[in-house]
C-alpha cells in the first residue's frame, strides 16, 4: 500500500449562526462593570444569571428539561469562548459544575425538578462540603456522620474549605453513614439547608488574608431522607459524575485569560525597562511557550472530543500544567518588581494594586485545591499510564 | 487542521508503525548503527516502492503522495520511535522538502523524482565551523562558472552528508546567498563521516574545493525561502523528537510495572509515579506543539514560524528529560550497552542541539513574540 494524498473532508463548521446569536443576546442584555461593594456585587451576578436563564441561555451542557440548552460540544465550545470574550459574570457557587452532573444523572425526578432550574438561574447557591479537616487528599476518610432517625438524618461534623459559604442556601455534602472503617462503602450523598438550625458558618481566613473559605459546623442538623441522592451509602460513586465533557469545552478561554495575564506583565516589565535584560527575556520566553502550549493543548482535547467522542491523555495533564503556570507567573512578576513586589494594596506605591502579590500567594491554593499536585500526578500515572495502586494505600 | 485525529492520520500512523516494527528492531538497529552505509537499502526500497514514504512530500506531478508537513510529521514522529536509521530527515524533510519549496521548476523535475521513488538520497548543508544555522553565518561561496557554478567552503555537521548522492549546499554568490545543488560523488567534494554522540543519525564534514553545482530556486528570494525551508525542518525535527520522547516515557512504564524491588513493582512507589506522570506531561505538551506547528506550516498561518521554533525548543527538553528518565527509572540496567535507553539519549541530545544551541532558539522565540 502506497500513501496517496486524499483531499480531506471540509471540518465541521462551529454553529456560527448560534454565535451569532449568543453574540447579539450578550450585547444587548450585558450587565455592565461589577460593582465593588460585595453585597451589590452578588445581586449584580444573580440578576444576570437571572437574565439569561430566561432567555434561553443558561446551562450548555444541561438536558432542556430543567432549563438547560443541550448543546452539541461544539457549539458549548463557541458558548464558552463567547461568554468569556462578553466578561459577564460565571456562575455562583460550585454547584453547577460539581453536583448539578450528580444530580441530573442520579436524581429522583422530583429532586431534579425542584433543585436544578433554581440552581442555574442563581436564586439558590450551592456550595460544596467535601473537605474536612482530617480528609483532604484522602477524602474517603471523612467524619461526619448521618445518622438516620425515622424519615431524617441527623447530621454531625465539620467540613472545611467551603467557597461560597457565606452566600450558600445550600450544601452538597458527603457524609458517613456506615461504619467509620467503611471508607467509600459507608458514604452518602447528602443535600442540606445551609439556613436550617444547628449549621453554622465560620469564615476561614486564608494565607492571603482573605476570607473565600469557610469552616462548616452541623450540630444535629435534621435532613430529610427525600434530600439524599442515590442510595445510602453509594455517595462516592455518586460524586465523581461529570457531565460529558463540559470543562474541555471552556478550556480555550482558561488559555486565552492566561495569555492576555502574561500580555499584560510583559507591557509592565517593558514600561520599567527590564525586557533589556537578557535573563528577564528568557524567563518570558519560559512562560511564553508555556502558554501557547497551554491553548495547543486545549485545541487538541477539544479537536480529539470532536473528533472521536474522548478527551484523551492531554486533557488529563491540562490542570497540572495550568497550576504551575499561574504559580510560577505570579512569582516571577513578584521577583521582577523587586521590593515593590512586597507591597500591599494601600500602599501608595504598590504596583498595579498589588495584583502580582496577591496572585503569588492565592496561587498557592492551585496545587492543593480539588486534589493536591501529588495526588494528580498519581492519579494520571494509574488511569492514564496503568502504573500499579501503592500496596500500602487503601483501595481506591 | 487537525492533526493527529483523522482516520487517515490514523491509518499512515498505524502503516509506519507497523512497518518499522518489522524492520527497525533494536538488532537492526545496532547493526545498522556499526556500519559506514547509513541505512538498509533494502528497506529503504521498501519504504519507498511499498509505502511511498520518501515521496510523502513530493508533489503527484513528480511521483509524490503530494503531502504536507503535518503528514510528514507523523512519519517522523513513528521513526522517532523507532529510532530508525536512514536518510529520511535529511532526504525528505531537508532537501525535499527545500526542493518542494523552491519554486524551481527545473530542479523540481530533475530531482523530485528521483526522491519519491527512493533512488536518490539528499541532504542540505547549512552550518559550517560555529554549527550555526543562522544564514547570516554561512561563509561558503560559489562563482559563475560557465551556466554553472563552482562551490568552495566547508560545511560541518551535514546531516548524512557523506553518503547522500545530492549535497544541496547554503553558499554566497556575487548576488547573495544562494542554494547550490552538487553530486555527492563530484570532483572537488571531499567529505567524511564525523565521530559524533548520535550513534543512529551520522553527521559529516562537507569540503567543497570547487565543484560545479547547479544553482537552485535562483528567482526566489533566497532568505525568505530558507527560513521557511528552516522552519519546516525544525517542526519535522521536533516530530521526531516527541516519537522518541514518547518511546521513552513506554519503555519506562513497561519497566516500572514489572521490575520489583523491596517486594513490589518499582512503578507502585510515588517516587516512580511522579517522575512518569511529568513524563507523559511533557510528551503531551510536546506532541500538542508538534501537531500545531505542522497545522499551521501546512495553512501557511501568521504564527508557523514561532509554532515551528516553539515545537523545537519544547520537544527538544521534553525528549532530552525523558531520556535522561528513563535511564534513571532502569538504574543500573539503564547504564548498559545493551539497552536501548542511551541510544534515546543520544538521539536526544544531538537533536536539540543540532540546529543550534537551545539559547538560540529561545532568542529567536522572544524576537518572533516580540518580547
Amino acid at each position: 500500500m502506497t500513501v496517496h494524498h486524499q483531499a480531506t473532508a471540509p471540518a465541521a463548521q462551529p454553529d456560527e449562526e448560534f454565535r451569532a446569536r449568543l453574540r447579539e443576546f450578550l450585547a444587548e442584555h450585558h450587565p455592565g462593570r461589577p460593582p465593588k461593594d460585595p453585597r451589590e456585587r452578588l445581586a449584580w451576578t444573580k440578576a444576570w444569571l437571572a437574565t439569561s436563564f430566561d432567555n434561553g441561555y443558561a446551562g450548555p451542557s444541561w438536558p432542556r428539561e430543567f432549563g438547560g440548552m443541550e448543546l452539541s460540544f461544539a457549539q458549548q465550545v463557541v458558548y464558552h469562548e463567547e461568554v468569556a470574550r462578553a466578561r459577564v459574570p460565571g456562575p455562583l457557587g460550585t454547584g453547577l459544575g460539581i453536583a448539578a452532573p450528580t444530580i441530573i444523572r442520579y436524581g429522583t425526578q422530583e429532586q431534579k425538578q425542584r433543585w436544578l432550574a433554581p440552581m442555574l438561574r442563581g436564586d439558590t447557591v450551592w456550595a460544596q462540603g467535601y473537605s474536612e479537616p482530617g480528609a483532604g487528599s484522602d477524602l474517603p476518610s471523612l467524619r461526619t456522620t448521618a445518622r438516620r432517625a425515622g424519615e431524617e438524618y441527623i447530621v454531625n461534623g465539620q467540613k472545611v474549605w467551603t467557597s461560597h459559604a457565606a452566600d450558600a442556601d445550600i450544601f452538597f455534602a458527603l457524609v458517613r453513614t456506615g461504619t467509620r472503617e467503611s471508607r467509600q462503602k459507608g458514604i452518602t450523598y447528602l443535600v442540606i439547608d445551609a439556613h436550617a438550625p444547628g449549621v453554622q458558618v465560620r469564615p476561614l481566613r486564608d494565607l492571603t488574608g482573605g476570607h473565600l473559605f469557610a469552616e462548616v459546623f452541623f450540630d444535629d442538623v435534621r435532613v430529610p431522607v427525600e434530600m439524599r441522592i442515590g442510595e445510602e451509602n453509594d455517595g462516592w460513586r455518586l460524586a465523581r459524575t461529570s457531565l460529558g465533557h463540559e470543562r474541555a469545552a471552556g478550556a480555550l478561554n482558561q488559555a486565552e485569560m492566561y495569555r492576555r495575564v502574561l500580555t499584560e506583565l510583559e507591557e509592565l516589565a517593558r514600561e520599567r525597562g527590564q525586557l533589556a535584560d537578557a535573563l528577564v527575556r528568557d524567563r518570558f520566553v519560559d512562560l511564553e511557550i508555556r502558554v501557547r502550549v497551554i491553548r495547543y493543548n486545549a485545541e487538541r482535547t477539544i479537536a480529539g472530543i470532536l473528533a472521536r467522542g474522548a478527551a484523551g491523555a492531554a486533557s488529563s495533564i491540562s490542570r497540572l500544567l495550568i497550576t504551575s503556570f499561574e504559580q510560577d507567573i505570579h512569582e516571577f512578576a513578584v521577583d521582577l518588581l523587586g521590593p515593590a513586589g512586597l507591597l500591599g494594596k494601600s500602599a501608595p506605591q504598590a504596583v498595579q494594586r498589588s495584583r502580582w502579590l496577591v496572585g503569588f500567594l492565592r496561587t498557592r491554593a492551585s496545587t492543593i485545591g480539588a486534589g493536591t499536585r501529588e495526588i494528580q500526578l498519581n492519579t494520571v500515572a494509574e488511569q492514564v499510564l496503568g502504573l500499579p495502586h501503592d500496596p500500602g494505600m487503601p483501595p481506591r | 487542521m487537525t492533526v493527529g485525529y483523522s482516520a487517515e492520520h490514523n491509518e499512515l500512523r498505524q502503516l509506519v508503525r507497523g512497518f518499522l516494527r518489522e524492520k527497525s528492531p533494536s538488532r537492526e538497529v545496532r547493526r545498522l548503527m556499526d556500519d559506514q552505509r547509513n541505512r538498509d537499502d533494502a528497506v529503504w526500497a521498501q519504504m519507498a516502492g511499498q509505502l511511498g514514504l520518501p515521496g510523502i512530500v513530493v508533489p503527484t506531478a513528480y511521483g509524490g503522495a503530494g503531502y504536507g508537513p503535518a503528514e510528514l510529521g507523523i512519519v517522523l514522529e513513528e521513526m522517532g520511535r523507532a529510532l530508525l536509521v536512514a536518510p529520511y530527515l535529511a532526504t525528505v524533510a531537508l532537501a525535499g522538502q527545500a526542493l518542494a519549496t523552491s519554486g524551481d521548476a527545473d530542479a523540481q523535475e530533475r530531482w523530485l523524482p528521483g526522491i519519491a521513488d527512493g533512488s536518490l538520497t539528499a541532504t542540505l548543508a547549512v552550518a559550517e565551523g560555529s554549527g550555526s544555522w543562522d544564514l547570516g553565518e554561512v561563509a561558503a561561496s560559489a562563482e559563475p562558472d560557465g551556466e554553472l557554478w563552482a562551490v568552495s567552503g566547508t560545511k560541518l555537521f551535514v546531516v548524512d552528508g557523506h553518503t547522500a548522492d545530492l549535497l544541496l549546499v547554503v553558499a554566497r554568490a556575487p548576488d547573495g546567498l544562494g542554494v547550490f545543488a552538487v553530486g555527492g560523488e563530484a570532483p572537488g567534494v571531499e567529505r567524511a563521516k564525523l565521530d559524533t554522540l548520535d550513534l543512529t543519525r551520522d553527521l559529516a564534514s562537507v569540503t567543497l574545493r570547487g565543484p560545479l553545482a547547479v544553482r537552485v530556486g535562483a528567482d526566489t528570494d533566497a532568505m525568505a525561502w530558507l527560513s521557511w525551508v528552516g522552519d519546516l525542518a525544525l517542526a519535522a525535527l521536533a516530530a521526531e523528537q516527541i516519537g522518541g520522547a514518547a518511546r521513552c516515557l513506554e519503555l519506562s512504564v513497561e519497566y516500572a510495572k514489572v521490575r520489583e524491588q523491596f517486594g513490589r513493582p518499582i512503578g507502585s512507589f510515588q517516587a516512580i509515579k511522579h517522575k512518569c506522570a511529568n513524563m507523559l506531561l511533557e510528551v503531551e505538551c510536546g506532541r500538542s506543539a508538534v501537531y500545531h506547528a505542522s497545522a499551521a506550516l501546512a495553512e501557511g498561518q501568521p504564527d508557523a514560524s514561532i509554532a515551528a521554533t516553539l515545537a523545537y525548543a519544547y520537544c527538544s527538553r521534553a525528549f532530552t528529560n525523558a531520556a535522561k528518565e528513563c535511564i534513571q527509572i532502569h538504574g543500573g540496567i539503564g547504564y548498559t550497552w545493551e539497552h536501548d535507553a542511551h541510544l534515546y539519549l543520544r538521539r536526544a541530545k544531538s537533536s536539540e542541539l543540532l540546529f543550534g544551541p537551545p539559547g538560540r532558539q529561545r532568542a529567536r522565540l522572544a524576537e518572533l513574540a516580540g518580547i
